[in-house]
Order: structure tokens, then C-alpha cells, then sequence
């Protein structure tokens, strides 16, 4: 199982470099080529909507910190197995009721939240919670929970582009499984790197500043996201 | 191949709470002396604009010169049942001479203008009707986006042929 990852991550490697590189990584947004395509489609589509759900996971940089705080200190394929359905589970069920129903939560305090679940792993990763509380709380439980709210913040994006009614179910569908396509690319590409990066003795050196720049991170993701919440 | 678990980290409590406090701190730091410029302009040190980050929230003011341009044609997809905008960014006093038409499908449009930098959702409208093709010209009376509102009540897209010339900076579906 890892050496079968290991070969799609290699793959995937090479491929998010081609793509990625010439194109600019943005948290969830929704850049303006893709914009006009969802403003303008009406109907069943699709490979456009596997792409665009693919798209958005690989390019955005705050859902990889996340993962890249998830699969630090995770090596057995089983668990890897387990927590990423987790997190897909909850951003499915969350995707798909939100633009369904008609609930809306502000994208900034949605983007907020997934900058304070960056926060929250580095600092786990530290053994802070083991620490300061005694026991580290139930990452399982908190990675479906963060997984929650990321579906929610799709969702709220996706309705702002008022996708058409014609097709939706279908759109929504292709959408999430080129998501889950995207994830599993990006999850490919870190446990690589992670795992190439363990067989070096510099792996716990720095793994103590990378957890700290992780947290970091996820700090200025709350302090950008809150600020364009407050003058939006 | 086997991989051997790795440690955990393990870190005095002191450590720990040095690393917690050092990640906010410089959080913090980038955060008002980068970011915070360069996405919102918002600049309290006055070291991003030093940088050259504030740059980015200049850009529209640099680009809106004056700029009488070819005659340009644009077809615009009208998806069934819905609405779309068509905007061409201009400044006050400039004018825009404009034909469109539909396969001869009618379509609900207003045609309005709304100022830039406004957020109260304010906008004019120059016309209000319901029409297969209209010709004319507008001149803008404020500074902003302007053009066409359609709406499309059938049950089949309808294509839309614009053809403007005129001074504008930037144009496209809003």
C-alpha cells in the first residue's frame, strides 16, 4: 500500500509541478477563468466539475498545510486510510447539505476555522495538548469536525456563483469526487516527501521547527481570514 | 519496506511554550508587516509600503488612462433562466457606442451603471425594457462599471452579439 503510494506520489509529484507551478495557489478561491465557466454552464458537465474540485484541493494551501500537519507523525497506511476518509466524509456530507439546502456561512470565518485546525495540529504535533492538558484530544473526531466545516465553506463558495439548477446533483457529485481525486493526489505528494524526509536523521531536528512554522501559519491564515472578515 | 515508528516530539514545558509564543509572534509580525498590506492596503508600519507591497491596490488607478479602442464584437451566452452582467470599466464623462442582438429571442435587460469603490449596492439605470437588439450610446455620469444587465426567461440559452467602440479600460461578465 505505502509503495503503491509512493509510485502514484511520484507521479503525482512531477504532474502538480508541471501544473501548479505556472499557476498561482489559491486558498479556495475560485480564479476567474473557472468563474465564467460556472456562470455560464448550465446543465450536466461532468469532467469540468471533476477538475474544478480537483483543482481547488491541490491548489489550496491552506487545506495542504492542514494535511501536511495530519501525516506527520502518521506512517502505517492504515491510518492514513482511516483519517483521510474522516475528513472526506464530513466535507462530502457538509458540501453537498449546504448547497442543497439554503444555509450560508461567511467564507472568510469558514477559511478563519481551517486556519485555527492548521494551528491545532501543529500544536498537537508539539505534544501541546499531551502537555498542557494532560491528554491530547480525539484527532479522529477533530479532523471529521474539521472536515465539516471545510464542506461548508465549499458550499457557500459555490453558491455564491449560483450554480444553475439544471444538472446540480450531478455537478455537485463530479465536483466532490474530483475533491476526493485531488486530496488523494496531494496526500500521495506530502507522504512522499514525509516519508523520504523520516529515513534522514534531520527528520525530529526539524521536526519541532517545522511544527512551529506550521502553527505559524495557520496564525496568519486566522489573522488575513478575520481581517477580511471585519472590513468585508 | 519497514519504517521504523518515528519519535514524538518531546519538548520541556518551558520549550513548548517558547515555540507556542515565538510561532504567534512572528505570525503576527508577517501578518501586519506583509500580508495585511498587500491584501487589504492596510499598512500600520508603513513598512509595506516601503517594500512595495501596496502596490497590488494601485494597479486600478494606474491602469485607468484614457483609451479610445477599436470597434470590438463579443458574444455573450445568456444560460437559461438566469441572468448575466456584461461591465465595461470606464471613467466619468466617457462615452460608448454599442449594437447588440439576439437570434430574436427577447430578452429582459437593464443596461445601468455603478460607481467604483461603492459597496452599498448602488447603481443607475440609463435603460429598462425588454428587447431582441438595441442601438445607441451612453456617457457615463460617474466613474465606475457600466453595461448590460440580461435576463432570460426561456427555457433555452440565448447568445447575445455585442459590438461596442469607445473608451473603456477592462471589460467582461461580472
Amino acid at each position: 500500500m505505502v509503495n503503491m503510494l509512493q509510485r502514484y506520489g511520484w507521479l503525482s509529484f512531477i504532474v502538480i509541478l508541471a501544473i501548479w507551478l505556472p499557476t498561482n495557489a489559491i486558498a479556495h478561491g475560485v480564479d476567474d477563468d473557472t468563474r465564467r465557466f460556472l456562470e455560464q454552464n448550465s446543465g450536466v458537465q461532468i469532467i469540468p466539475f471533476l477538475y474544478i474540485g480537483a483543482k481547488h484541493m491541490v491548489t489550496g494551501y491552506d487545506h495542504l498545510l492542514f494535511l501536511v500537519g495530519v501525516l506527520f507523525f502518521l506512517y502505517k497506511s492504515r491510518d492514513i486510510l482511516l483519517y483521510v476518509s474522516m475528513f472526506t466524509f464530513g466535507h462530502s456530507l457538509t458540501l453537498l447539505f449546504g448547497v442543497l439546502s439554503d444555509i450560508q456561512i461567511n467564507a472568510y470565518l469558514i477559511d478563519a476555522i481551517i486556519g485555527f485546525s492548521v494551528v491545532y495540529k501543529g500544536f498537537d504535533n508539539l505534544g501541546g495538548f499531551n502537555h498542557f492538558f494532560g491528554k491530547s484530544p480525539n484527532t479522529k473526531l477533530a479532523i471529521l469536525i474539521f472536515g465539516l466545516f471545510h464542506g461548508f465553506g465549499l458550499a457557500t463558495k459555490l453558491k455564491e456563483l449560483q450554480l444553475a439548477d439544471n444538472g446540480l446533483i450531478s455537478n455537485l457529485i463530479a465536483f466532490n469526487v474530483g475533491v476526493e481525486l485531488g486530496q488523494f493526489t496531494a496526500l500521495a505528494t506530502i507522504i512522499l516527501i514525509i516519508n523520504f524526509w523520516r529515513k534522514h536523521s534531520i527528520f525530529l531536528q526539524f521536526a519541532t521547527i517545522t511544527n512551529s512554522l506550521l502553527m505559524s501559519a495557520g496564525f496568519m491564515l486566522i489573522g488575513f481570514q478575520l481581517t477580511g472578515y471585519l472590513i468585508s | 519496506m519497514s519504517q521504523t515508528p518515528p519519535k514524538k516530539i518531546s519538548l520541556a514545558k518551558s520549550a513548548l511554550f517558547m515555540y507556542s509564543v515565538y510561532s504567534l509572534v512572528f505570525a503576527i509580525a508577517v501578518l501586519v508587516i506583509v500580508i495585511l498590506p498587500a491584501e487589504y492596503n492596510i499598512d500600520p508600519t508603513g513598512i509595506g509600503k516601503k517594500l512595495g507591497l501596496t502596490v497590488f491596490n494601485d494597479v486600478n488607478a494606474k491602469t485607468t488612462k484614457k483609451s479610445e479602442r477599436a470597434a470590438e464584437t463579443m458574444t455573450i451566452i445568456v444560460p437559461a433562466g438566469r441572468g448575466v452582467e456584461y461591465k465595461f470599466t470606464m471613467e466619468q464623462y466617457q462615452k460608448l457606442n454599442y449594437e447588440w442582438t439576439t437570434d430574436g429571442t427577447p430578452l429582459y435587460f437593464d443596461l445601468h451603471g455603478e460607481p467604483t469603490g461603492d459597496t452599498s449596492g448602488y447603481f443607475e439605470s440609463y435603460a429598462i425594457a425588454t428587447a431582441h437588439n438595441m442601438k445607441g450610446s451612453f456617457t457615463t455620469p460617474f466613474a465606475g462599471s457600466h453595461g448590460w444587465y440580461w435576463k432570460n426567461t426561456t427555457n433555452s440559452p440565448i447568445t447575445v452579439k455585442l459590438t461596442v467602440k469607445g473608451e473603456y479600460t477592462k471589460h467582461g461578465l461580472k
